[in-house]
Formats: C-alpha cells, structure tokens, sequence
C-alpha cells in the first residue's frame, strides 16, 4: 500500500460504510436472514476504521470515531433493546434480558474487532477507557441502571416461590445473577449492592416468618429436621445459581433466623427439647442438634449445660439409691446374709442372732460391699454411655468433654452413707483383685474394669484418700495373700501411675516389690538355719519383711508371746543381724498366722489362726480353765482385744473354747476352757 | 499442509499465499478476525484479501511471520530488510498490528 495510491476517506463517506456494517451486524443479532460476515467484510470494515485513523489530520478522526462508536450502542440499546424489555415483566422480562445481554456482548466484541486500530493508540494517549469498556458501560448505564430494580425483585420473588416447592428455571436465574456480577466489570460492587443485599433481607424475612410459625407448632425433633433441609436447600441455591460468594452470608442469614433467634425455645421444649432427648436416649436428634447448633455462635452452650444438668441429675440419682440401699438397716442386714452365703459362712446364722450381735453388724462389710459393688459398676455404666454421646453424637467436642467432666465431678464426690466417694472405689478395687471376690470376670473383663475404674478416679477430688483406702487393701490382700492374680496387681498401679503420677503410687509400688524381696529374704533365712543347727526356731516360721515407708502403719502391741514363739523372734532377729547391721525390727503380731494342731477327742484337727487366737489357745496347754481377766493378764492386750479374740474362738461358727456362762457375748466375767469336744468334718479349718 | 490448518493471504494484485494458521496469528488483526464470534472457519475457507498490501510486501510478511515463530522457539537468527522495502514494511505492520 502506497500512502500516494490512498484516497482520504472523508468522514461521512467512511461512516456511512461503517453503518452497513453495523447494520447487518444488527440484523444477525436479531435473527433477521442475513448473510454471516466474510472475511472480505471485515477486513474492509477494519481497513476503513484503520484509514481513517492514520490519515493526516485535520482528517484524522480518531475522536470522531470513538464517539461515535459509543453512539452506536446507545442508538440501538435506546430504539431497539430497551422497548423490548419494558414491555414485559417477570419471567418474560428476564429471558429478553438475558437475551438482549448476551446479543449485547456479541455486538461489543464484534464493533471492538472492527475499531480495534483505536484500543492500540488512540485510547491510551487519551487515556480513554477501553473499547470493551465502553460497550458495557452503554449497556449498564443505559439499560441495567433503570432496570436492574425491577430484575432484583423479579428475580427474588422467583427464588420464594422455589422455597414454596414451585418448579422455576435455574438456568434463567443463574444467567440474569451473571449479568449482575459481569456488569460490575471485575468488582463484585454490582452483584452485591443491587441484589445481594436485597435478597439476604428478603431471605431473613422469609425464613423468620417460617421459624416463628414452626417453632410453636413443631416438636424440637422436628423443627431441626426442617431447619436442616433448608440450610441444605439453601446451599444448593448457591450451587445451582447464586454466586457463589453469597454462600457464607446467606447461610448465616439461615442459621440466624431459624436456629439463633428461637435456639433457647427449642432446647427447652416442654417434651421434645433437649431434656427430654437426652432422657429418651435420641442419639440420632442429638447428634442433629449438635451438628446445627455448632454453627450459630455460641450455639453449643446451652447445649452442653443442659448436657451437664441432665448428667449429674443422672449421677445423683444413683447416689440416692445407693445411699438409700444403705440406710436401709433391714436391707443391709439381708444383704448381709446373701454375702456371707456367698463366702460360704452361712450356716445357723438367722436374722434375730444377727440383729442381737452388734460387732457382727458393725463389721459387716459384706452387707456394705453387695451396694458398693452395684453403685460403682452403674457410675461405669453411666460414664460409659454418656462418653459415648460426647464422642459420637457431640464429635468429640471439648465444650462436651467438659461438661461431662465437671457433671461427674459434682456427684462422684458425694459420699454414700458416710463413706466417701475414694473409699468406695477403693473397695470395689479390693473386691475385683482379691480371691474370692464376688465378681467373677475374665482377665480382659478385669482389665477394662480397672481401666475405667482409673478413669473415675479423674474425677474424684481427695485422691490422695483414695490412696490411702486403697493402700490398706492393698496391704491386706499382699499380707494374707489374698491377691487373685499379680498382674492385674501391677496393671492397676501402672495406670494409677500414668493418671495421677509416679509418687501418687510409689509406695504401692514398694509394697508389690516388698513381698517379692520377702520371699528370697525367707529363702536366705532358711539356708541359715540349714547351716547353723544352733540356731533352730523350734517351729516351721515364715517371715515377711515390710519396708515401714511404704506400708500403712500398724499398731504393735506387747503381746506376750507364748515361749516357743518368743524362740522363733530371737532366732530370726540374729539372722537379720548377719544380713544388715543399721535396721530396727519391729514385729507386728496382728497380722500374723499360725498353724495349730489342736487334738481333740475324736480327731486332731488343724486350727489355722490368727497370732493372737493362737496365744491364746496356748495358754490352755498349761491349765484347764482361764477367766477373762486371766486371759487379759498374761497376754497384755486391751479390752477390745479381748473380746474380739475370746468372742471369734468361742461364740463364732467353731466352738473352740467353752465359754461359761453360754451367752452371745463375752463379758469380764466369764470364763473359759478348751473344748475338747469340738469336732467337725473337715481335717483343716480356718478360724481366722 | 492440511487444508484446516492453513490461510490464504491474498496480495493487491491477487497472489495467494497459503501459510500455515499459526503463523498468521502472528498477527493481531489476522488473529482476531480469524478468532471472531460468528460462523467463520467452518464456511469460509481461510482466505483474506489485502487490497492494500502489495505482493513483495505481503512475501516479506510471512516470510516474518516464520521468523517470528523459530525466533520464539529460541532460534534467533537476523531477519534481513531490504532498506526500500522499509517504510511500506513498516505500515503494513502497523495495519496488521504484528
């Protein structure tokens, strides 16, 4: 091309060429027969715009040009689009919206190819917006400002009648919020201040009518199934034509309405609240709830209260049945019976002697034991099904784990008929690990048991009286080897370790580890007595040494012990002399055992007694007959003790002694022989 | 060549030059008309006339239009201008925005 060979294209010439370009373009748009546009055509189209831009001024119109391209658009958007959409409203008014939106951008981007030699110089030396610009902001300015109100209120009176259940066209709406949202030309300002905020304020209204109506004809139950369709109803809005930018504010909208507003009303139904779900057991309803309540602010609040309410109410009531099992004198003297059945003891024991005896009752352990058991176990099983609620229907949440922790506190700490929480415990534990005890379960049982057991002890405040109940236990059943298995001994102290800390059981500890030093200390003891024919006891002894830190502490009496004992204590005192020169022995006579053979007239039995029944049975090697005051004497023991003794060799289920007068109870007075009668059919018996 | 893949580029005197599509849309104007809404490529057959550029003119612009490409490749060779094809050169560019 030659700048020679060009003519000038004069203004009106090229612009009348221009419009029969943009008039066919107008004709393909509005669906008129129009041939498509060539390849010749454009390029002629852009040839001329290019020509006319370059020509040297004053023939340069560049300015002209630019105007009147803007002019184009508003021509066309005022005589033909705009009537258009005027003359119809709602559904129809949208479609041709959408219609004449999409048209619109055609046309733009065709008449921007065309003029596009403006777009590279013309604008950016005049810093004039873009030729795309400019074609939207005709359209925005011209046909979106006058009529995006109307649109707004066409479009949510459309998204109402879908909440009532109607069918509507969510393609249509999803391309009328496009256009809300392209108008803004890269800012969101549009689709925000035009029809978000107009649609949140017509949602909370809507949604607050709703609530208000259902909220006094629905049970809780239900309510929280509507108000969950409708938060995933909602959701699926945004999905299928709401911004998706409108998600979070719309949901809290939702929530707000349904779940913020009525939340206190709901959880306190009168029969379907969160109180009576909770008492009914609705895991499924309550997992709802908290799932729903989670995502209001401070939602789980109440929730968990009432939670705590409902747990320790639980809690209570089991120390009320226990305490009033307790009270129950007549209660606790069958259950008595049963466990004394149970021991195997029972035998003419009736009601009345039970009642006439009161040392019987009072060291009726059995008759305490049957309830202690029953009101542990229903403490684990309440624990049990309420961390259960906590981790599945509340998701493990530590608003949750709270509560409950501080429900168990508030009853775990009440005692029972003047025994504390800890001594309960203390029990059951002594009654699992112990022979005999009345629970019979499998090693895993056991276990778990102890485990949950250990969990309990968490919310116990004295623990450290916990401790000592159970050292005392631990003390008896480790001295009169009473102990069922010594791997759940250690098991129960390692997990008391890992809960409550290493000096929480390190004297428990010592004591496990005592009586295995025990026995290689017996062991050593008897080597010596193998190498030193001197140095003989006279009897076969069995001595268990005892760290005195570790162990509870015991009261020794002077008990006079009969010769042939007071031989043994010498002989093992100068053992211990070769073995450790700085320790002190200090023997403790109550706690120990003594194997008798008593030969009475039909046969010679074996007594299995306690040290002090044995002194006393000594005692009629040397004379027949012995009063109280004798006894008392030559043993030097209390009162209490006394009696205790006479009473257990005399009174009890083995008739040992005679007791003169024949009563039930020993009084100073009386006086006592062997009986030599005595007889029963088993060879060994234990008169413990 | 596959016939989808090529244009024409038509002279003043009426020379054809068949290149390839991507090398056409080296140019802008090429490229937006070739890109346009509308039911182009499938009826048209690729051809576009320049009744303003001449024949030597128009050689030289596709013979850049090829160096513009290997160029872009990282094959950077010169690209040789005969000075009195310059300024007709320099125009035609402007007009096809390359």
């Amino acid at each position: 091309m030659t700048m020679n060979e060009r003519k000038t294209i004069d203004l009106e010439q090229g612009w009348e060429f221009m419009q029969k370009g943009i008039t066919k373009l107008k004709n393909i748009l509005e669906g008129h027969p129009e041939p498509q546009f060539s390849s010749e055509d454009y390029m002629m189209l852009y040839t001329t715009i290019y020509n006319m831009c370059t020509q040297k001024p004053p023939h340069d119109y560049s300015q002209q040009l630019y105007d009147k391209y803007r002019e184009s658009f508003e021509e066309y958007i005022t005589s033909t689009v705009l009537p258009s959409i005027r003359e119809k409203h709602d559904e129809f008014m949208l479609r041709e919206l959408v219609k004449r939106w999409a048209n619109h951008k055609v046309m733009v981007r065709w008449l921007s190819r065309f003029f596009h030699y403006l777009d590279r110089y013309f604008i950016a030396r005049r810093s004039l917006p873009p030729l795309n610009e400019v074609g939207l902001s005709c359209f925005r300015d011209l046909v979106y400002l006058e009529l995006n109100g109307k649109v707004r209120d066409a479009v949510i009176s459309l998204i109402d009648q879908e909440r009532e259940g109607e069918q509507i066209d969510r393609a249509l709406l999803k391309n009328v919020l496009d256009i809300f949202v392209e108008i803004g030309m890269g800012q969101m300002d549009s689709y925000e201040n035009d029809f978000e905020a107009a649609m949140l304020i017509d949602t909370s209204g809507y949604y607050s009518r709703k609530a208000s109506s259902w909220i006094l004809e629905d049970s809780c139950p239900d309510y929280m199934l509507k108000a969950e369709e409708c938060l995933k109803r909602e959701k699926d809005r945004v999905a299928h034509y709401l911004h998706s930018s409108s998600e979070p504010k719309l949901l809290e909208k939702v929530q707000h309405e349904l779940l913020t507003v009525f939340a206190n009303q709901l959880l306190e139904k009168e029969h379907s609240g969160c109180h009576a779900l909770l008492r009914d057991d609705k895991v499924e309803d309550l997992s709802r709830m908290f799932r729903l309540f989670s995502k209001i602010p401070r939602g789980l609040d109440p929730v968990s209260n009432i939670f705590k309410q409902h747990v320790t109410a639980e809690g209570t009531a089991l120390v009320k049945q226990a305490e009033d099992a307790a009270n129950n004198k007549k209660v606790c003297i069958c259950l008595f019976v049963v466990w004394e059945w149970l021991q195997g003891r029972v035998g003419e024991v009736t009601l009345a002697t039970m009642e006439e005896s009161p040392c019987v009752f009072e060291s009726c352990d059995g008759g305490k034991m049957l309830y202690v058991l029953v009101f542990v176990r229903k403490v684990i099983e309440l624990h049990d099904k309420y961390l259960a609620y906590v981790n599945d229907c509340f998701q493990n949440h530590t608003l949750f784990h709270k509560s409950l922790k501080e429900a168990f506190e508030v009853f775990c700490n009440k005692g029972v008929a003047g025994s504390s929480s800890a001594e309960l415990l203390a029990t059951f534990c002594d009654n699992i690990l112990k022979k005999g005890g009345s629970e019979k379960l499998s090693d895993e049982a056991i276990e778990e048991t102890l485990e949950k057991v250990v969990k309990l002890l968490a919310y116990i405040s004295d623990k450290d009286l916990f401790a000592e109940f159970y050292r005392k236990k631990l003390a008896r059943r480790l001295l009169f080897d009473k102990s069922a298995n010594d791997d759940h001994e250690r098991s129960i102290l390692t997990k008391l370790k890992q809960q409550c800390g290493g000096q929480f059981t390190s004297k428990m500890e010592g004591m496990v580890t005592d009586l295995t030093l025990a026995k290689e200390n017996q062991n050593n003891f008897e080597e010596y007595l193998n190498s030193n024919p001197n140095a003989n006891p006279g009897i076969d002894l069995t001595v268990t040494v005892l760290t005195t830190g570790f162990w509870p502490s015991y009261k020794s009496f002077d008990l006079n012990l009969p010769a042939e004992m007071v031989k043994c204590v010498e002989v093992f005192r100068e053992f211990y002399q070769t073995k450790t020169k700085h320790r002190k022995l200090t023997w403790i006579y109550s706690l120990g055992t003594c194997n008798l053979i008593g030969k009475f007239e039909t046969r010679t039995t074996e007594l299995i007694v306690t040290t002090y029944q044995a002194s006393a049975l000594l005692l009629f090697n040397s004379s027949d007959r012995l009063s109280y005051s004798e006894i008392m004497t030559q043993l030097n023991l209390t009162d209490d003790d006394v009696i205790r003794l006479l009473h257990s060799l005399s009174c009890a289920k083995y008739k040992i002694l005679n007791k003169e007068p024949n009563t039930k109870s020993i009084s100073p007075t009386d006086h006592f022989e062997f009986n030599s009668k005595f007889t029963d059919k088993m060879r060994r018996i234990k008169v413990l | 060549m596959k016939k989808e893949d090529t244009v024409k580029l038509i002279s003043a005197e009426g020379f054809e030059f068949v290149i390839d599509k991507e090398a056409a849309m080296v140019s802008q104007t090429i490229r937006n008309m070739l890109t346009s809404p509308g039911s182009f490529a499938e009826t048209q057959d690729g051809k576009v006339t320049f009744p303003e550029i001449s024949t030597t003119i128009l050689e030289k612009i596709c013979q850049y239009f090829y160096w513009s490409l290997q160029y872009a490749r990282g094959k950077e060779t010169d690209f040789h201008i005969e000075p009195e094809l310059t300024l007709e050169l320099m125009m035609a560019a402007n007009y096809l925005h390359t």
